[in-house]
């Protein structure tokens, strides 16, 4: 397992956000974690990456307990996010983005860039090259000049993959990537989701919009903090807890 | 004994004349979000406008105070619509407006009546003793106003209607305004409050002490002081933490070096910064 | 026509061109007969350039100060006490004086990453007014509000060398800034100002960077310091006072804080203009206050922003050119 989390729970004053949530996440999946508005999950995320700390519970990543650790020490742990609803640096053109994200890989040194040195001037250009090739990836090229709060909704979202990607993570969390976007761009974004996965990328994500299941190795569902259901997609769309909590109480089976 | 009492009838006098100005600074921070550092100046505009009416043109002192308090308040309309509302949002435009608003303030009073230090006579001169306790009447009687005057602020805002507004657009101003309260007739309001309190305050510091046209400076540190110590939010606040000021202020220096007394004010307003930025009795400034 | 196009082609070489003319003039000046009176003003403007720049290096992590000049308080101090009292050679006293700044620099640096934002300010001000009390409590060395006179000076009562001492360090200054900014370590810093969540995500340690970029902009300050000391001789309580620190953020922001020309045309501006009008003697300030209003009213991106405000209004205003493009175009462009 890349990612586990044991018994999370998570309490705000007194509201039990997330209440001893167990989930595993294998090498080389796509895991869903499913469940309608306010079940927790995006709560979940920001427990996992450490930008707010669990009442009880830990979370293990690659074999290391990294409870509690700062979001940034996550990151470079391997850890990559995209979020719900402030994903970007509204300010950078949409390659400035990219670039930013990419302070880990090579890591971005400052006496190097104060003496100008030789290695500093390698390392900036290999970024700038692999950065051109990540929005080849997500289809944002012919916007690279374009400030990023200019973007589309959907071109901010898929930016916010991209930003992603450039922290090289072993495991990349999606926050509602498909949220807002139209028919075809959610083609679009399933589509790089699967190729990201055959680069050997781990995938979790969160969606409350069904079609990411057609995606997805296995399935996880919460509710009022909760996991209510977990398995195969099959085995999930056929759990009448789950039907509940979607449909609501008086259509249950 | 006596030096005990001296201080103590300082920090009080010290104390009404911090609340006077920290409140306005407070109101215009809660209520427009701006940190109004032409506060000071004003205040010191109101001092050379009393001045002005009573010894310059030998009105009587308390209608000149009174006038002083109605203009400069007025001013205030003035300044909020096309001072302070233009760059409200913007907290870098709005630093250096207030600064061009110092500029042109104090350069205007240095070059019509030069830099010197003046003082306004006292309303009543005269001494008061009670046994053994003697206390100039002056610095009574400015705690008395600062006092009087306090309690009809709190009135106002606690019990009218436009009191309730400002609250609400204080805390919530978007909020306020969907709820059909007019923000910028709210932000005058409190504006004009702002510059009335500080045209007494600055005029009664005169007859207490002097004035030239710089003193405002030092008047406005020590009411963002106050502010930072109290945080804003509660009116109990800011006057809990003008005499807490106003003590340390009048206390420090007897107790030791002027110098060191400064130090240790400005690093407990450090410290409160850093460790508990909404202040001791407040909420967060934004 | 063909000159224009020739400048759009070669933009880059345009400016450079450009900017060697006027460091080229820049050196001339002296050998060109410039007056003693004005070389000494340059000089000054040389030295707050390098403040004020300085503090847009730290503007750009989104920290905003109005107590920068206490930096350069601490290196000045340093140097100048040092050489006067220990009558060590100025240059080993200035390279000890931004040690001492450095130093300072980052052990403040740590816990002001508690505060951000409108709080960060005020720690800053309050801050540079701590500095001015300690200068205080230790009047028997700094000598208080009459201060320290006759502080060694770098190269004698010549002020030519002092100018282009002045001149090449305010262009070392400046390059070092550009490139900083210009890298991803600029970058990295104006990540952390827009957004310190998304910017951790990403792997950046935020009070790490804001730690660094308040050292790195505190040490210029430092160095801008220990060159005034040398050069003017006397410090006092005035020199580095509220007023000082607030006067180059004000050269920042009237001269645009969005661009590296800012601050340099700010300090040139708010300098040089208002001693133009040295007749007006008391009336000066008005000046000074008069140029901030028409930058607060008809200027939103500072003097600096000026020729582009009027290359936009000019295109908006003549009919080649098209109304700006909608978001919508954009996105359709992209597909």
């Amino acid at each position: 397992m890349l990612l586990e989390i044991h018994n999370l729970t998570k309490n705000f004053g007194g509201l039990m956000a997330v209440n001893q949530f167990s989930m595993g996440v294998a090498e080389g999946q796509i895991i869903g974690l499913i469940g309608p508005n306010g079940a927790g999950k995006t709560t979940v995320f920001n427990l996992i990456t450490g930008v707010i700390r669990p009442t009880a519970g830990n979370v293990m990543f690659n074999g290391k307990d990294v409870t509690g650790n700062r979001p940034h020490t996550l990151a470079s742990a391997g850890i990559g996010r995209t979020f719900q609803l402030t994903p970007l640096f509204t300010e950078f053109t949409t390659l400035d983005n990219v670039v930013a994200s990419y302070y880990l890989h090579p890591r971005s040194s400052f006496w190097g860039a104060f003496f100008n040195t030789p290695t500093y001037r390698s390392n900036e250009a290999y970024v700038m090259e692999q950065s051109l090739k990540i929005l080849d990836l997500v289809g944002l090229s012919k916007v690279k000049g374009e400030r990023a709060k200019n973007l589309p909704h959907g071109y901010q979202k898929m930016l916010g993959i991209a930003r992603a990607l450039a922290v090289q993570p072993r495991l990349l969390m999606l926050d509602e990537p498909l949220g807002g976007m139209n028919t075809d761009e959610i083609v679009f974004t399933m589509d790089i989701m699967a190729k990201v996965r055959q680069q050997g990328m781990t995938i979790l994500v969160i969606e409350h919009n069904m079609q990411i299941l057609d995606l997805c190795d296995h399935v996880v569902a919460i509710n009022f903090g909760q996991k209510i259901g977990e398995g195969t997609v099959e085995e999930v769309r056929g759990n009448p807890d789950v039907i509940k909590a979607y449909l609501g109480e008086q259509n249950a089976p | 004994m006596n030096t005990l009492i001296t201080c103590t009838v300082n920090g009080l006098v010290l104390s009404a004349i911090y609340i006077l100005v920290a409140l306005g600074f407070g109101l215009q921070l809660s209520i427009m979000g701006i940190f109004n550092f032409a506060h000071g100046a004003v205040y010191m505009i109101g001092a050379y406008v009393t001045y002005g009416l009573s010894v310059g043109l030998g009105l009587n002192q308390w209608v000149s105070l009174l006038l002083s308090v109605i203009l400069v308040g007025a001013s205030g309309l003035f300044l909020e619509r096309f001072c302070f509302r233009p760059f409200k949002s913007i907290p870098t435009r709005m630093i250096v407006m207030a600064i061009a608003l110092i500029i042109i303030l104090e350069t205007t009073v240095e070059v019509t009546l030069g830099g010197v230090t003046r003082a306004i006579p006292a309303f009543v001169p005269g001494i008061l003793r009670a046994g053994f306790i003697s206390v100039d009447a002056e610095r009574i009687l400015t705690f008395g106003i600062g006092a009087v005057l306090l309690m009809t602020l709190t009135y106002m805002i606690q019990m009218t209607k436009i009191g309730q507004q400002m609250l609400a657009v204080a805390q919530d101003a978007e909020g306020a305004a969907l709820q059909g309260i007019d923000t910028h007739r709210i932000a005058a309001t409190a504006t004009v409050i702002a510059c009335g309190t500080a045209a007494l305050a600055g005029s009664l510091m005169a007859t207490i002490f002097s004035m030239n046209p710089f003193m405002g400076d030092n008047i406005l540190l020590k009411a963002i002081q106050v502010v930072i110590l109290s945080g804003i939010g509660s009116i109990g606040g800011i006057l809990a933490g003008g005499l807490i000021m106003g003590m340390l202020n009048a206390f420090l220096p007897v107790l030791t070096q002027a110098s060191i007394g400064e130090l240790i004010t400005i690093l407990i307003v450090i410290l409160i910064l850093l460790i508990r930025p909404k202040g001791l009795f407040g909420y967060e400034l934004f | 026509m063909h000159i224009k196009s020739f400048l759009n082609q070669h933009k880059g070489i345009t400016s450079i061109a450009i900017l060697a003319l006027l460091i080229g003039f820049l050196f001339a000046l002296p050998r060109l007969g410039l007056r003693v009176y004005y070389m000494h003003i340059l000089i000054g403007v040389f030295i707050w350039i390098i403040v004020a720049s300085s503090l847009r290096v730290l503007d750009l992590s989104g920290q905003g100060s109005i107590g920068h000049a206490a930096f350069m308080a601490i290196g000045a101090y340093t140097s100048g006490i040092l050489s006067k009292y220990l009558g060590w050679s100025p240059w080993i006293t200035m390279l000890i004086g931004i040690g001492v700044t450095i130093i300072i620099a980052f052990l403040v640096a740590i816990p002001f990453t508690r505060v951000r934002g409108i709080y960060f300010t005020m720690v800053s001000l309050f801050f540079g007014i701590g500095v001015l009390a300690v200068n205080q409590v230790f009047s028997k060395y700094t000598g208080g509000y009459s201060g320290i006179g006759s502080i060694p000076l770098l190269f004698g009562y010549n002020k030519t060398p002092y100018y282009y001492f002045c001149l090449a360090l305010m262009l070392v200054c400046l390059g070092l800034m550009y490139r900083l900014e210009h890298s991803r370590i600029g970058l990295t810093w104006k990540a952390v100002a827009q957004s310190h969540t998304v910017a951790s995500s990403i792997g950046i340690n935020e009070a790490w960077q804001r730690i660094l970029c308040f050292g790195v902009a505190c040490t210029f300050s430092g160095v801008a310091g220990v060159a005034y000391t040398h050069y003017y001789a006397l410090l006092t309580q005035e020199t580095f006072s509220f007023g000082t620190s607030i006067n180059v953020f004000v050269y920042m922001t009237v001269g645009g804080a969005g661009l590296f020309a800012g601050p340099i045309v700010g300090t040139s501006a708010l300098i040089i203009i208002p001693e133009l009008f040295r007749h007006l003697k008391e009336y000066v300030p008005f000046i000074f206050a008069g140029i901030l209003l028409l930058v607060l009213f008809l200027m939103p991106q500072g003097l600096a922003g000026l020729p582009n405000q009027i290359r936009r209004w000019y295109e908006q205003h003549s009919k080649k050119t098209k109304p700006a493009e909608p978001v919508d175009e954009v996105a359709k462009r992209a597909a």
